[in-house]
C-alpha cells in the first residue's frame, strides 16, 4: 500500500500539470473537451491523493520505520489513532494532508458547478489545479517527500512529541486545515472573475457560502487550538501569541473583514478593489500559516525545525501569487470602479468600513509582531522577540473598539441614519452599560481593561438582544404568529443577519471570558499525602484541595511490547465552599521513547470559573510521594468555550441553505431569461 | 511487485479517464442551463432586499418617517434603474421605465397591503391575491385580518 501511495504521488504531478494547462487553454480557446478533461483531472487528483494518504497511514500502522517521516513521528507503542493522525503530525505529512483537502474541496466546487457558472469554471479548475501542481512539486522535489527512505530500518521510531499525544491532535489540525484549504475556492473564483472580466458581485454571490464555510472551520480550528493549549500545555493559559497561533489568526482576521466588506459590495457596489485585495491576502495568509506551522522559520511551540529551504520556496510562491494578483487587479481596475459613494458618516457602510480598517490594522500589528524576530535578524543580525505585552497592548484596545462596533453597526441603518434615531436606539444600551460599570465599580473591580470589556460587552449584548426582541415582536405582529414561531421565521427569512448577530453575541461572551484572565489567582504548595491547600477565587469561591495519594501506573500492553508512557497520578479531593464536589487526577507522564516529561492537568469546572491543578514536581527519590501542586482559580474561562459554541451556532445559521425569497411577480418575470444576452457576452 | 502493477493500472485508469474527452470529443457545458444570474437581476434582488430591510428598520424604529420616505424613493429608483438596463433599445426607454415604475409601485403597494391583511403566506412567503383563504402556492391556510392588535392567532399558525 505504501509503495502504491508513493507511485500515486508521482502520477499525481503530471496529471495536475496536464489539468492546469488544459483548463486554461480550454477556457481561453473555448475548447469544451479540454475543459472537461481538466475537470476530470480534479476528480482524479482527489483519488490519487487519497491513495497517497492511505499509503502514509499504512506506513504508520505497519511501523515501517525505513521511511524517515514515519520514524520521526511514531513509535511502536503509540496508540493507533495517533498513528493515523501521524498523517498531519509533521511537515511532510501535513503538506500531503493539505493537498488532499484542497483537492477534495476543488472536486466539490467543480461538481457543484458542473451545470452552473460555466464561464468561470475553466479558470477556477485551472487555478486550483495550478495550486495543487505547486504543492506536488514541493512534495516531490523540496526534500519533504513523505516516502523518503533512510537506507536502513531502525528498530523503533523516535516517537510523537508528548504534547501532540492528546485527543485534540486528531481534531484541531484537520479543522484548521479545512478552513485554510476551503478558502482556495473563493480565491480561484476571484482569479477567474478577474480573468474573464466579470467583476460584478457574481463571484461573491457564488462563493459567499464557501467564504463562510472557511471562516467556520478557521474559527473552530482556532478555538479547538485554544482548548488544546489549555488542557495540554499545563500553565492555565490558552493563547500565547505564539507565531503559529498568530499565523492561524491572520487569515481569520482578514476573512472576518472580508465577510463584512462583501456586504457593502453586494448592497452598494462599492469596495471592489478592496474586496479583491482581501480575498487574495486571506488566501496568501492561509498559505503562510500552513508553511509556518511546520517550517521552523520562526521558533514556536509548534515547529520542530526541519527544513528552511521549503520556507523560502513558499515565500517565493507567495510573492509570485501576490504579484500576479496585483497585476491582474491593476489590469482590471477600470471594471472595479465603485458604483456609489458613502452618503453619510452615520451609516452602516461607514461602520463596516471602520470595522475593516480595524481588522486589517490588527492583522498588520499581529503580522509585524510575528515577523519581528525575522526582521530584526535581517537588519540587525540578532533575533529579538516581542512578547505578549506587545500584542496585548496593541490588540486589546483595537479589539475593544471592534467589540463596540459590533453593537453600533447593526443599529445604524444602511446609507444614512439620523442622530435622533441613534440617540433613541442607544439610550437603553448605554444606560445598561453605565449601570453595569457602576455595579462593577461598587463591588470593587478596578482592572481598567476588564472594566472596559465588561461594560462594552453589556452594551453590545443589550443591543443584540433588543434587535432579536424587536424583530420578533415586529414579525409576530405582522404575521400574527406566536413569539417562538415569529423568532423562527424571522431567522429563516434573513439567516445572514440573524446568524451574524448570533455570532456577535458569541464573540461578546468570548471577550468576557478572556477578560476574566485579569482576575486569575494562583497558588503553589508542596503537599504530602493527607495534606491540603486552599485557594480563594476572585469570585469568592473557596476551594480546598486534599492530596490523597500518588499512584504509579503503566498502561497495559501486549506481551513483548513496551509502554508508550509511564504515569504518576495524584489523587485530589476537591471541596468547593466546604462541600465535596469531586476528585481530580492530575498526572505527570514520562515518555521513555522520546525521553520527555509532560503534565496532564486536572480541571474542575463550574459555569463561571475553572479550578486548574498542575502537578509541578513529584518527589520520587525520597519515596515520600510529596508533590508540588500549582492550583489556579480562573474566572470566566468556561465562557470562552460557551461563547465559541454560540459563534459556531451563528455560523451554522448563516451556512444553512436558505429558502428562496420570492420576489414580486413583475421582477420575476423580468429576470427570467429568454435567450440570455449575458450568455452571448460571456 | 503487486504495488507496481497496481500503480501501472492506476496510472492507466487515470490517464484514460482524463484523456477520454479529448479523444471522443465529449465537451464540458459551456454555459449553464439554469445560469440566470446577471448583474441586473442581482441588483434588483439587492434593491428588493434593501426595501424589505427598510420596512424592517422602520418597524424597529431605526429610521424615522422622513428618512424612510427619502430612502424608499431612492431604493425604488435604483430597482427601476436596474430594470431599465435590461430593456431592449427599440422600445422608448422613458415610457417603458414609467410603465415598469408604475408596475413596481403597484406591486410594492400590493405586497404591503397583503402583508397588512395577512395575505402573504407565513410558510412560503407567497403573496396571494386579496380575498384568498388558502395560499396559492403551498396550500396553507392564510391568516387573514391578523394585523389589528389584540387578534390572537397563535393556534392558527404552525
Amino acid at each position: 500500500m505504501t509503495v502504491l501511495g508513493e507511485v500515486a504521488l508521482w502520477i499525481a504531478l503530471p496529471v495536475a500539470l496536464w489539468g492546469t494547462v488544459v483548463s486554461f487553454v480550454g477556457g481561453r480557446f473555448r475548447r469544451g473537451d479540454l475543459v472537461l478533461s481538466g475537470e476530470r483531472t480534479v476528480y482524479m487528483l482527489t483519488l490519487l491523493l487519497l491513495v497517497v494518504s492511505a499509503g502514509i497511514i499504512a506506513a504508520f500502522l505497519g511501523n515501517q520505520y525505513e521511511y524517515r517521516y514515519v520514524a520521526n513521528y511514531s513509535n511502536r507503542e503509540l496508540d493507533t489513532y495517533f498513528k493515523v493522525a501521524g498523517l498531519w503530525a509533521g511537515q511532510r505529512g501535513s503538506l500531503v494532508f493539505w493537498t488532499l483537502l484542497l483537492s477534495v474541496f476543488s472536486s466539490i466546487a467543480v461538481f457543484q458547478n458542473r451545470r452552473r457558472n460555466r464561464e468561470f469554471m475553466p479558470y477556477v479548475s485551472g487555478t486550483l489545479l495550478g495550486l495543487l501542481s505547486f504543492l506536488l512539486v514541493v512534495l516531490l522535489f523540496a526534500d519533504v517527500n513523505p516516502f523518503e527512505r533512510m537506507g536502513f530500518t531502525p528498530v523503533n521510531g523516535r516517537g510523537l512529541n508528548p504534547q501532540l499525544q492528546n485527543y485534540w491532535m486528531t481534531i484541531h489540525p484537520p479543522t484548521l486545515y479545512l478552513g485554510f484549504t476551503a478558502f482556495a475556492v473563493p480565491f480561484a473564483f476571484a482569479v477567474s472573475a478577474l480573468l474573464t472580466n466579470r467583476l460584478d458581485s457574481r463571484w461573491i454571490a457564488i462563493t459567499r457560502r464557501w467564504i463562510l464555510l472557511s471562516w467556520f472551520f478557521l474559527t473552530n480550528g482556532i478555538i479547538f487550538g485554544m482548548r488544546w493549549a489549555y488542557e495540554e500545555l499545563g500553565w492555565g493559559g490558552y493563547w500565547f501569541w505564539d507565531p503559529v497561533e498568530n499565523a492561524s489568526l491572520l487569515p481569520w482576521l482578514t476573512a472576518t473583514a472580508f465577510l463584512h466588506s462583501i456586504q457593502i459590495q453586494e448592497n452598494r457596489g462599492m469596495l471592489k478593489v478592496w474586496n479583491m485585495g482581501l480575498v487574495v491576502t486571506t488566501f496568501l495568509l492561509t498559505i503562510f500559516a500552513t508553511f509556518l506551522t511546520r517550517s521552523g522559520l520562526i521558533e514556536s511551540v509548534h515547529s520542530f525545525a526541519e527544513n528552511l529551504r521549503i520556507a523560502y520556496i513558499f515565500l517565493g510562491f507567495m510573492g509570485g501569487m501576490a504579484a500576479l494578483s496585483a497585476v491582474l487587479i491593476v489590469y482590471r481596475l477600470a471594471s472595479l470602479r465603485s458604483e456609489n459613494q458613502i452618503q453619510s458618516f452615520l451609516s452602516r457602510e461607514s461602520a463596516f468600513l471602520f470595522n475593516n480598517f480595524l481588522l486589517v490594522g490588527v492583522t498588520f500589528a499581529v503580522a509585524w509582531g510575528t515577523l519581528f524576530p525575522l526582521i530584526t535578524e535581517g537588519f540587525f543580525g540578532e533575533t529579538r522577540n516581542v512578547g505578549p505585552p506587545y500584542f496585548n497592548s496593541v490588540n486589546i484596545p483595537i479589539g475593544l473598539i471592534l467589540l463596540a462596533l459590533m453593537g453600533i453597526g447593526p443599529v445604524i441603518a444602511w446609507r444614512r441614519a439620523s442622530r435622533r434615531n441613534l440617540l433613541r436606539n442607544f439610550t437603553v444600551p448605554v444606560l445598561a452599560a453605565a449601570g453595569a460599570l457602576g455595579a462593577l465599580a461598587v463591588i470593587g473591580v478596578r482592572h481598567s481593561m476588564a472594566l472596559a470589556t465588561f461594560t462594552i460587552a453589556v452594551f453590545v449584548m443589550t443591543i443584540v438582544i433588543t434587535e432579536f426582541w424587536k424583530g420578533t415582536r415586529a414579525r409576530a405582529r405582522i404575521a400574527g404568529e406566536g413569539m417562538w414561531n415569529a423568532l423562527g421565521s424571522l431567522v429563516r427569512r434573513n439567516r445572514r443577519r440573524w446568524g451574524g448577530y448570533t455570532v456577535h453575541a458569541g464573540v461578546v461572551i468570548v471577550f468576557t471570558g478572556l477578560a476574566g484572565a485579569a482576575f486569575d489567582v494562583r497558588m503553589e504548595q508542596e503537599l504530602a499525602p493527607g495534606e491540603a491547600m486552599t485557594v480563594r477565587s476572585a469570585l469568592g469561591t473557596e476551594y480546598r484541595l486534599v492530596y490523597e495519594s500518588l499512584s504509579h501506573s503503566r498502561p497495559r500492553v501486549a506481551e513483548g511490547e513496551r509502554e508508550n508512557d509511564w504515569r504518576w497520578t495524584a489523587l485530589l479531593t476537591v471541596y468547593r465552599d466546604g462541600e465535596r464536589v469531586g476528585i481530580l487526577r492530575p498526572e505527570r507522564r514520562f515518555y521513555p521513547v522520546m525521553e520527555q516529561q509532560s503534565t496532564e492537568v486536572g480541571i474542575a469546572s463550574t459555569a463561571f470559573e475553572d479550578l486548574y491543578v498542575i502537578p509541578k514536581e513529584v518527589d520520587l527519590e525520597s519515596g515520600s510521594e510529596r508533590v508540588t501542586f500549582e492550583a489556579k482559580a480562573l474566572p470566566l474561562v468556561p465562557w470562552i468555550w460557551y461563547g465559541g459554541l454560540l459563534v459556531t451556532v451563528g455560523a451554522l445559521i448563516g451556512l444553512w441553505p436558505a429558502a428562496r425569497v420570492s420576489a414580486p411577480a413583475a421582477v420575476r418575470r423580468r429576470s427570467r431569461p429568454g435567450p440570455l444576452p449575458a450568455a452571448a457576452a460571456g | 511487485m503487486t504495488a507496481l502493477v497496481g500503480g501501472v493500472l492506476l496510472a492507466a485508469g487515470v490517464a484514460l479517464f482524463i484523456l477520454e474527452p479529448v479523444f471522443s470529443g465529449r465537451r464540458a457545458m459551456r454555459y449553464g442551463g439554469d445560469d440566470d444570474f446577471d448583474e441586473g437581476a442581482a441588483r434588483r434582488r439587492v434593491a428588493l432586499t434593501a426595501l424589505r430591510d427598510l420596512e424592517y428598520d422602520r418597524a424597529t424604529g431605526k429610521l424615522d418617517e422622513e428618512d424612510y420616505d427619502a430612502l424608499k424613493l431612492e431604493l425604488s429608483r435604483e430597482a427601476l434603474m436596474h430594470l431599465g438596463r435590461d430593456e431592449d433599445a427599440g422600445e422608448g426607454p422613458g415610457t417603458e421605465a414609467l410603465r415598469i415604475s408604475r408596475q413596481l409601485e403597484d406591486e410594492i403597494a400590493q405586497i404591503r397591503r397583503a402583508i397588512r391583511r395577512g395575505m402573504q403566506c407565513v410558510s412560503c412567503e407567497h403573496v396571494n391575491s386579496i380575498g384568498a383563504r388558502y395560499c396559492g402556492r403551498c396550500g396553507k391556510r392564510l391568516i387573514t385580518g391578523a394585523a389589528p392588535a389584540g387578534t390572537s392567532s397563535d393556534g392558527a399558525v404552525s
